[in-house]
């Protein structure tokens, strides 16, 4: 088990890191989601002992590695690190990189390497140089020379940030098949939210060095405890509301606010997914379709809403409809939030 | 796109045929030779010139190695008090050449001297059978000598190597359980292999063309040799052969060079500058760290300087100034318009060396970069020899044309000189533009090329600005050595034309020290100016980069390889 205790760094005035805790039980897989300079690779390279904190703790298994005055290096940690530009040494042949870590006598140690390359399956590569080889296999050996010491845990950083968008999906794939099955625990950092969504078990939010929200994917794409968690993870419209007479107004009708709402809210938030189009005038919200983006399994739809604002629905690529069609609009779910940006309504959002 | 091609060919292939003729000339002379020369030669001077020579290139070899890319890897990865200072201080021994050390420490080192007379002092001792002390005059003094004289070529471009390296490399072997030490051998060191040859190789080059340093030190060698054979018995075949046999070895040298580099052709990506590189070193390791690096600036700079300064101030009243203000307009003059020149065709064949894939073109490159370890005796034989028979055509023509001759236009005037100082260093400076075109991506030249700019167009929008570092150095290179140079000078200089280095020199043969003491300090103080001006430049290209968070995202020392790092990180 890895725990950091409110890991802060600075560098000269600016705060890379503030306050951050992070629990990652088990086999599982984290990732860190933020947008690019939120601290999350200084966070990730805290762990990794390649920075020394200003405060807070990093513990491993009850051993501290980090914190009460102690520093273990990062060659001591046995992490296993895969960088974003992947760092293999371009002197090396592939075979001599995967080598590089591991101890003990030359034979075992080719024998890990053969091992390792079949479970990356590039055995035929073993001696290339790195430049011969394409990004993806490149890749692939990083993530291989990083299992190689049968490190406790392997840490990732924008791994997949450096390959295409197909390859990416592809190697993403197969290197969480390949870590599962080492049953390696893993913290992934990165600023694709897709990314960090289908990779791991656990999610951590990340904003200008501090925790944003923690959970399962799920819990943070269904219930972002921010707008900004709401607008980073996912699509969503937002659209203003006022009261009037004790209800709740806002372009899409009139809303009945769940019990647990105590104060005004000042936001709604929709995912596209929870807006349905119908024909015009089967009752609902009216509006006109503005743009229609067809995204092979889906489409993208923007409809201009009678009071001018307007709101993205993701529907069904059978869907028939096209720019300026009149269509109504119907309201499956939504979320509430308060002035400062902040959750104030579980999911179940209900229409009137 | 050929024919563009093809005019940088005919450029680069002209100039290396220019610059190919003292060589060529060379050839010629030493065929033409009279049997029984080289017998000659193998049974008398021939073995003890091969196994100083030997010896001398050994050691300077493993000395600049050990001080340079010491001294490099401390001020580039620690963190310790005075790092800063140490970063530029540690070029100023470039302004001392060899000679003046020689000089200097000769007079230090003698019995006479001031450190044999405390030693006597200190220990009663009172004649020379009482002790043992190392005589400077001998193969190791001039090893000593030259590794100081030669390491800042080795540190310049290790340094700039070690902070240019992508540092996510450092981090991945510590991640892959190996301490930082293993790291330096296994991963620094083969990175900056291609930089550090290339200083080593420079050192070496100018090891073998060294006169005035073994000729003080009365170490005989084949420069020596060479100027021994030519001038003192009058046999220029002589001369010519020692000098090919001395070629070869420089042939084998620069085949080495090449071959390890072609080892190492890649090309890195330079995530380098997101995180801090230097390790702190606190405490009194930071102040061991700081003397391990101060050390050859203190015997390679600040001790000799303090001597010279000594006995300059000692003799102050008795100096002929106005002869000196004369030496030191030549030297400088000479200097600039050399150093200007250098690296105009020195960036033009680099880029013709970049842009054309024939082979003539780049064998005659390379014979170009071959001056540069041409000892001065020999380019002097290699360029009067044909430039004194063009002359000879010359003339008559002229006095037909204009009614007057001049005997000796080009082989007599300083056009020789400046000729002679290109074929020398012209090297130095295409040598550190290819290295620092090797740094830029082929995909800028393509990016540029297909955005509708010429070859040219491109080498002055896009290489140029982002060779700005190399050039600098490559302008200081060129400068200092030419302010430097003695042999080649001191053969060719026009009748009664002095250079502050002929006239050191002159003074130092004569045992004539206290003159000679500001004509060497005159010497190392214009090698300073650049060396400062290199430093600021670097100094300010450094700061054009920074971010706010600048100390602890150290960027690359010369701008020349550095991709702007990636700004996001806040």
């Amino acid at each position: 088990m890895l725990e950091c205790h409110r890991l802060s760094k600075q560098y000269g005035n600016v705060l890379a890191v503030r306050d951050m805790s992070l629990t990652l039980e088990g086999p599982d897989f984290l990732s860190v989601l933020g947008p690019s300079g939120c601290g999350k690779s200084t966070l990730l390279r805290l762990v990794a002992g390649l920075e020394h904190p200003d405060s807070g703790e990093v513990r491993q298994d009850g051993t501290t590695l980090n914190g009460n005055g102690k520093f273990v290096p990062p060659e001591k940690r046995h992490f296993g690190m895969v960088f974003q530009d992947f760092a293999l040494f371009p002197h090396m042949t592939v075979a001599e990189n995967i080598a590089y870590g591991i101890r003990g006598l030359k034979r075992d140690r080719q024998k890990r390497v053969v091992e390792l390359l079949d479970l990356v399956s590039l055995p035929h590569l073993s001696d290339q140089m790195p430049h011969q080889i394409s990004g993806g296999e490149q890749q692939r050996v990083a993530l291989a020379r990083s299992l190689a010491p049968q490190p406790q845990l392997i840490l990732m950083d924008e791994p997949f940030s450096n390959l295409d968008h197909q390859l990416r999906v592809q190697l993403r794939q197969e290197i969480h098949g390949i870590l599962k099955h080492e049953g390696v625990p893993t913290i992934l950092v990165t600023h694709d939210q897709s990314e960090a969504i289908t990779f791991s078990d656990q999610m951590v939010l990340m904003n200008r060095g501090t925790l944003v929200q923690s959970g399962t994917p799920m819990e943070v794409y269904q219930q972002p405890s921010s707008l900004w968690a709401a607008t980073f993870v996912g699509e969503a419209n937002q659209l203003p509301v006022y009261w009037d007479q004790g209800k709740l107004h806002s372009s899409l009708g009139i809303v009945t606010l769940p019990p647990e709402v105590g104060e005004p809210a000042a936001t709604l938030l929709v995912r596209p997914e929870n807006l349905r189009l119908q024909a015009a005038n089967s009752g609902g919200v009216r509006g006109v379709v503005r743009q229609v983006e067809f995204r092979g399994a889906s489409q993208s739809i923007e409809v201009q809403l009678e009071s001018g604002e307007v709101v993205r629905i993701t529907m069904p690529p059978q869907t028939a409809c096209a720019p300026e069609e009149a269509v109504s609009i119907h309201l499956d779910g939504f979320l509430c939030y308060g002035a400062a940006g902040q959750l104030l309504s579980s999911p179940k959002g209900l229409m009137e | 796109m050929p024919h563009r091609t093809s005019r940088w060919s005919w450029l680069t292939a002209g100039l290396g045929l220019v610059f190919s003729v003292p060589v060529v000339s060379l050839l010629v002379l030493a065929f033409s030779a009279q049997h029984g020369v080289w017998s000659h030669l193998a049974s008398t001077v021939l073995p003890s010139y091969l196994t100083n020579t030997l010896l001398l290139v050994l050691g300077v070899g493993v000395g600049t190695f050990v001080i340079g890319v010491g001294a490099g890897w401390l001020v580039a990865m620690q963190e310790f008090p005075g790092r800063r200072v140490l970063e530029w201080a540690l070029l100023l021994p470039m302004a001392f050449p060899g000679y003046v050390l020689a000089i200097v420490y000769v007079e230090v080192f003698e019995y006479a001297g001031p450190v044999q007379a405390l030693l006597r002092e200190l220990f009663g001792w009172s004649s020379p059978r009482d002790y043992w002390f190392p005589d400077i005059a001998s193969v190791g003094g001039a090893v000593f000598l030259l590794s100081l004289a030669l390491y800042p070529y080795v540190y310049l471009l290790a340094r700039n190597a070690f902070t240019q390296q992508a540092s996510v490399l450092l981090d991945a072997s510590r991640m892959l359980g190996h301490p930082s030490r293993k790291a330096f051998w296994e991963v620094a060191l083969p990175q900056a292999r291609p930089a550090i040859i290339v200083g080593i190789s420079l050192a070496l080059m100018e090891t073998l063309a060294d006169f005035g340093t073994v000729q003080l030190l009365a170490v005989p060698t084949f420069t020596t040799g060479i100027y021994h054979t030519w001038f003192g018995t009058n046999n220029a075949p002589g001369a010519a052969q020692l000098a090919l046999a001395l070629l070869g070895g420089v042939t084998l040298l620069f085949v080495l060079e090449r071959w390890s580099r072609r080892q190492q052709r890649f090309h890195t990506r330079s995530t380098a500058t997101k995180f801090p590189l230097r390790h702190p070193c606190p405490g009194i390791r930071g102040w061991l760290t700081l003397l391990a690096g101060a050390l050859p600036l203190l015997l390679g700079f600040v001790l000799p300087a303090l001597f010279l300064l000594g006995w300059a101030l000692h003799s102050w009243e008795r100096l002929p100034l106005d002869r000196f203000v004369d030496d030191a307009s030549h030297s400088l003059l000479l200097a600039a318009v050399t150093a200007g020149l250098a690296v105009v065709l020195g960036v033009a064949l680099g880029y013709g060396m970049r842009l054309c894939r024939q082979r003539l073109v780049r064998v005659l490159i390379r014979i170009v970069s071959l001056g540069y370890a041409i000892p001065g005796p020999v380019v002097a034989l290699g360029l009067l020899i044909p430039l004194a028979q063009l002359d000879q055509r010359i003339n008559p023509w002229l006095e037909q044309q204009f009614g007057m001759g001049a005997a000796y236009l080009l082989s007599g005037t300083l056009f020789i000189l400046i000729a002679a100082y290109l074929t020398r260093f012209l090297a130095l400076a295409f040598g550190t533009t290819e290295s620092g075109l090797a740094h830029i991506t082929p995909s800028m030249d393509e990016t540029s090329r297909t955005l509708g700019k010429s070859t040219s167009q491109t080498l002055y929008s896009v290489h140029v600005p982002l060779l700005r570092g190399s050039l600098l150095t490559a302008l200081l290179l060129v400068f200092v050595d030419v302010m430097k140079e003695l042999p080649a000078t001191l053969m060719l200089r026009p009748f009664n034309f002095n250079t502050l280095a002929t006239r050191a020199y002159g003074y130092a043969s004569d045992e004539m020290l206290e003159p000679a003491a500001l004509w060497c300090l005159a010497i190392v103080v214009v090698g300073l100016t650049p060396v400062v001006l290199l430093n600021r430049q670097l100094r300010q290209a450094h700061t054009r980069q920074e971010t706010p968070s600048h100390r602890l995202m150290p960027v690359p020392d010369l701008p020349e390889a550095a991709p702007a790092p990636e700004a996001s990180h806040a």
